[in-house]
């Protein structure tokens, strides 16, 4: 380690001014294993923090081998002392103590040159702080490598209980190191993967179980603010005080602001009002609060239980058009609680009455997306054990009138109207929850209501009454206690409903776990060596037939343990790559374990998407690709992987667009390539591409006046359709709805390489943002067919907003979703987006919508003529 | 001591490479089973076998990567040469198009390994002499003006198959003796204790110190 190579992986972890002094290889001894760590003493300032990072291989290649896992700051808590292994006779290793934060890690480090100069930089950097005595203002740097605010704050005897070796072998610092037998490495030794599998096996043996009390609630409040209000009656109406306190709100701000930049007074406001009214009987701490436009997930646990709760995620789901919109989606948190990983989602589905297509398609959008980052591998919603589901799910009763409902649940008699809600349709259907249970339910239905009343709406629409807010659960093992409205609370036109649950979490028995796991440890002493993994596969060749853009082609392929040992597979990258698989293919599990005797399943799901198709067109890339699949300790077995593609307007140029006459399908596969390459293009192009002009034409004469265009998420199954009357062309009208021709416009722009403003001129046209006349010249930049489109899109929408009254469409809202498509975020910089703070994030968005604005309020017919 | 895991002080990691069907896995075989495979499949990927060996009285695991010959896998096998001490590069001397590929092969290995690997030339099927389409004169000429060591050799008698794996690790444990292939490098993962994971340095070499921890063997 510590070539000038490899500090440079280690560097690129960092940001300018944090400066890697020294980075080495090191052992980190826990009790009975000993893994391979990398770390470094990190610099900034006066200020110095020794860090210690994963590596999915030794030594790094490149950047994504490395992640952080712990960063210890030089300060007033660090301690460090080096020593000798005491029980072995010839002393060669160098031991590495240190202390902070009460938790004491050991290192074993080979003697040698880069292991001096490593302790002597610690010791210097110890100096230099007890010269300085830095604030721990100074040390905030530390906070943003982490990224978590909780690291730091934790407290002394928070910390004392990660350090017990046990938790901290079933928490995600041990991770499984991806060797790559391919770099070199011995096939021996590191076995850490196979004993937390069998650990996880044996579980039951060394775990109890243990119950708390869940309280779920939620509430569409309507975008009001909570005014001198308190809802102990909805928190805190039970005698038992419930360990753990999960509440959603939806619409929690319906204001403009808050939709376009996810911006909103409103969480504070009803956090306090929360956090004042949890049950008097405990002592509480927020453990998470996440919040998408008005979907707001706050939980919070009793102040005892906190040390329990690890592996604390956040993640959101926008499900509205082209899942940008954040008006509707789910909000969820992932944790650990002791042994058992639970998730909350708070969703808010697609409204009105007959959507419930709509909302079976978010459920599943939301399931899909979710996805807890600080997991190695990132963790699924479908992986944890326990799932609590709640939220305005929307779901409505339309196959009675509302005048029957009313009467009937006026009587008390809830079953025949429950029967026809569409919820319970849709899960008796098996077409959304799956496998989630619903506690009876014995309350009134919880919407609609005159606000500040028990009386039904009384509006014009007189809506009819529904269960919309909801809580669900999956996982063994629950018991539902209650469910419950609490119309006390009237503020809103929805009403809050409540659950609560015993679920039993399991703990770990710390010394079964060490008798166990010393067992384990002396039959796999045996096993090395004698044995090898030996797997069987199904086919080496996979063939996809036809492919057509955006629609998922899943195959199997069948790994069978034919050996005597537990086997372990994983795919892994091939010498230059940068991912195990090309982009259009998705691998799951890609990896597993597999018992003696077992087989395995692998789904291998190709699908041509937005990011994939234009390089398919240009011919940059094939529908082919040889995958690895590695045995750890064992062979690796090649898969072949191809397919045929079915060319498609989507992912093709505008450039290239515009010289096709024809449907798409009726050009030969060569002719494509050569106009993405801008090759022997045709004499008279049209203006702007035809499926362009069909698009806004179909828009202009059915959806001109259409309330919610734009906003309202399309049916993949619509856009599908459209796809195909645009690639084979057709003499029938266009199918689908105007909401679906909607999003098939806007996912065309999307699915270019670059978008209509070309990445080059984003920083120009960003900093122009306020000003119309620097816009406009933006605009002359781009090359003649890109400005064209782009102003005969802006004249449509400009338009539309001659409309305003019937579509209920602004300015600001098209500008804002146009700027994204416009001035798309270039890949790369999407996948800063994580380190780009939120607001910058917001900034950026803004100026994009004010670029755009200019464009849909002024007069452009002097530009058109051009 | 009772015969544990870590009885052996070093661990090669060999490569085998060529076109395809020239026996590069019957040679495998042969070497860690005594057993002749009649009808051997492709290999579609990487075959891994291990068999430990003497050489001056030291004890030597032989960690043996067997790689795909088909043509359409070489960008992929190109990953499995790094580290490698050693290098079978395979003919088969009843077809001259796979020796006409030898300079193709040596290319790569001399790119892909470092100066220190030892590469071994194997003329595979010298039972076969009545189809014999590559002369041994021919053949070690090719050898000597590239600095290979050299046998022909039959995977379906044993024929030199013992020979061929025991000379390439002489070669690589006078390299060590020598100086010439250095475990103490910065980078060289060089192994004293048992209980540690082991890995393999870049010279593909892993030495493992005797004594130490008693490994238990129970
Ligand atoms: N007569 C004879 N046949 C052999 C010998 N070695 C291998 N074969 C035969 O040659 C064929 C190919 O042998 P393999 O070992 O599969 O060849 P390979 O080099 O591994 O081929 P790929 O895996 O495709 O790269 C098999 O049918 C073997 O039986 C040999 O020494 N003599
Ligand atoms: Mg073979």
């Amino acid at each position: 380690m510590s070539t000038p190579e490899q500090l440079a992986i280690v560097q690129s972890k960092f940001t300018t001014g944090e400066i890697v002094v020294i980075a080495m290889e090191a052992m980190l001894v826990q009790d009975w294993l000993k893994t391979t760590r990398l770390i470094a003493l990190v610099n900034k300032g006066s200020t110095n923090a020794l860090v210690i990072l994963l590596t999915s291989r030794t030594p790094p290649q490149v950047y994504s081998d490395l992640t952080i896992e712990k960063i210890l700051p030089i300060d007033q808590d660090f301690q460090c002392d080096i020593g000798t292994d005491e029980e072995q006779k010839d002393v060669t290793d160098v031991y590495l103590n240190v202390t902070c934060r009460k938790s004491r890690t050991i290192f074993e480090m080979r003697p040698g040159i880069t292991t001096t100069n490593l302790v002597s930089a610690i010791f210097q950097a110890i100096e230099v702080y007890q010269k300085n005595k830095n604030p721990t203002t100074d040390f905030l740097w530390i906070q943003k490598l982490t990224g978590s605010v909780r690291n730091l704050d934790s407290t002394n005897d928070r910390l004392l209980s990660a350090a017990d070796p046990v938790i901290e072998l079933e928490s995600s610092d041990l991770v499984v190191s991806r060797r790559n037998i391919a770099t070199g490495k011995s096939p021996i030794g590191t076995r850490e993967s196979v004993v937390r599998y069998q650990m996880a096996c044996k579980e039951d043996d060394y775990t109890y179980t243990k119950t708390l009390r869940i309280f779920i609630g939620t509430w569409n409040v309507n975008g009001q603010p909570p005014n001198a209000i308190t809802l102990e009656q909805w928190l805190s109406s039970d005698e038992v005080p419930p360990d753990l306190y999960a509440i959603g709100f939806q619409e929690l701000d319906l204001s403009k602001e808050a939709f376009l930049f996810n911006d909103t007074p409103r969480e504070d406001e009803w956090r306090q009002v929360v956090a004042k009214s949890l049950h008097h009987k405990a002592e509480y701490e927020q453990v998470a609060l996440v919040r998408l436009v008005g979907m707001m997930l706050i939980i919070f646990s009793q102040s005892s239980h906190l040390p329990h709760i690890k592996n604390i995620c956040i993640d959101t789901v926008g499900t509205g058009i082209m899942g940008k919109m954040g008006n509707k989606g789910g909000v969820a948190v992932s944790c650990c609680i002791h042994n058992t990983s639970v998730c909350f989602v708070n969703a808010h589905l697609a409204a009105h009455c007959e959507e419930y297509e709509r909302r079976n398609q978010d459920y599943a959008d939301i399931c899909a997306r979710l996805n807890f980052q600080t997991y190695v591998p990132p963790k699924g919603f479908k992986d944890h054990d326990q799932i609590y589901w709640l939220g305005d799910l929307n779901y409505r009763i339309t196959e009675m009138d509302a005048q029957t409902a009313k009467q009937l649940i006026a009587d008390g008699n809830l079953a025949p109207v429950l029967a026809l809600d569409q919820l319970e349709q849709q899960r008796r259907l098996s077409r959304v929850f799956v496998g989630f249970r619903e506690a009876e339910i014995k309350f009134k239905p919880t919407y609609k209501y005159d606000p500040g009343t028990d009386n039904w709406d009384s509006s014009e629409k007189g809506r009819a009454p529904a269960w919309c807010d909801r809580v669900l659960w999956k996982g063994e093992p629950i018991a539902s206690l209650t469910y419950q409205s609490h119309p006390e609370l009237k503020i809103s036109d929805h009403k809050p409903v409540s659950a609560t649950f015993d679920s039993k979490v399991r703990v770990i028995d710390v010394t079964k776990y060490r008798k166990i796991h010393e067992e384990l440890m002396k039959k796999l002493d045996k096993l090395e060596n004698e044995f090898l993994p030996q797997v069987t596969v199904d086919t080496t060749e996979i063939i996809y037939e036809t492919l057509r853009f955006d629609e998922p082609c899943a195959k199997e392929l069948i790994v069978a343990n034919t050996g005597q040992v537990p086997v372990k597979f994983e795919f892994i990258k091939k010498l230059d790559d940068t991912s195990y698989c090309k982009e259009w293919l998705s691998i799951t599990p890609y990896t597993d374990f597999i018992e003696p005797g077992q087989k395995c399943d692998i789904k291998l799901e190709v699908c041509v998407d937005k990011r994939s198709a234009w390089k398919l067109n240009s011919g940059e890339d094939k529908l082919y690709d040889i995958l690895v699949l590695h045995l750890v300790n064992g062979k690796d077995i090649f898969i072949t992987v191809t397919g045929t593609y079915e060319r498609s307007c989507f992912g093709c140029s505008i450039e290239a667009l515009v010289h096709i006459p024809v449907p798409i399908r009726e050009v030969p596969i060569g002719r494509i390539m050569e106009l993405e390459n801008n090759k022997n293009t045709s004499q008279d192009p049209y203006y702007v591409p035809k499926e362009i002009w069909l698009l806004v034409d179909r828009l202009y004469r059915h959806g001109i006046k259409t309330p919610g265009l734009f906003e309202t998420q399309g049916l993949h199954s619509e856009i599908l359709a459209i796809r195909d009357w645009l690639d084979n062309g057709s003499q029938d009208p266009m199918p689908g709805s105007v909401h679906s021709v909607a999003e098939a416009l806007l996912l065309l722009l999307d699915s270019t390489a670059e978008p209509l403003v070309p990445y080059n001129l984003h920083r120009i046209g960003l900093s122009a943002a306020t000003n119309y006349l620097q816009c406009k010249q933006v605009i002359m930049q781009l090359p003649e067919i890109r400005r064209t489109v782009f102003l005969y899109i802006c004249a449509f929408l400009q338009e539309l907003l001659t409309h305003t009254q019937d579509n209920g469409l602004d300015a600001k809202t098209l500008a804002s979703l146009f700027g994204s498509f416009f001035l798309r975020d270039s890949p790369r910089s999407r996948d800063d987006r994580n380190q780009r703070s939120k607001s910058t994030q917001a900034i950026c968005d803004r100026k994009k919508a004010a670029f755009v604005y200019h464009f849909l309020i002024n007069d452009q017919s002097d530009f058109v003529g051009r | 001591m009772s015969a544990g895991p870590y009885n052996y002080s070093y661990i090669f990691k060999y490569i085998i490479i060529g076109d395809m069907g020239v026996g590069k896995s019957c040679l495998l075989h042969q070497f860690t089973e005594k057993k002749f495979m009649a009808d051997c499949p492709h290999t579609i990927g990487v075959e891994f076998g291990t068999r430990i060996i003497e050489v001056a009285g030291q004890k030597i695991k032989l960690q043996i990567w067997d790689t795909a010959g088909q043509e359409r896998f070489r960008a992929v096998t190109r990953s499995y040469y790094r580290g490698a001490a050693g290098a079978l590069m395979v003919y088969d001397i009843t077809r001259r198009s796979t020796y006409n590929h030898l300079s193709s092969w040596l290319t790569d290995t001399r790119n892909l390994t470092n100066p220190s690997t030892v590469i071994f030339l194997i003329g595979n099927k010298s039972d076969l002499e009545g189809q014999r389409d590559v002369t041994y004169e021919e053949a070690k000429k090719f050898a000597e003006e590239n600095g290979l060591m050299f046998v022909e050799a039959s995977a379906k008698t044993g024929d030199n198959v013992e020979e061929a794996f025991l000379e390439t690790a002489k070669k690589i444990y006078q390299s060590i003796q020598d100086g010439r292939l250095d475990l103490n490098a910065a980078e060289s993962g060089v192994q004293h204790n048992p209980s540690q994971p082991g890995r393999t340095n870049l010279q593909g070499v892993l030495s493992v110190q005797q004594g130490g921890k008693d490994s238990c063997s129970c």
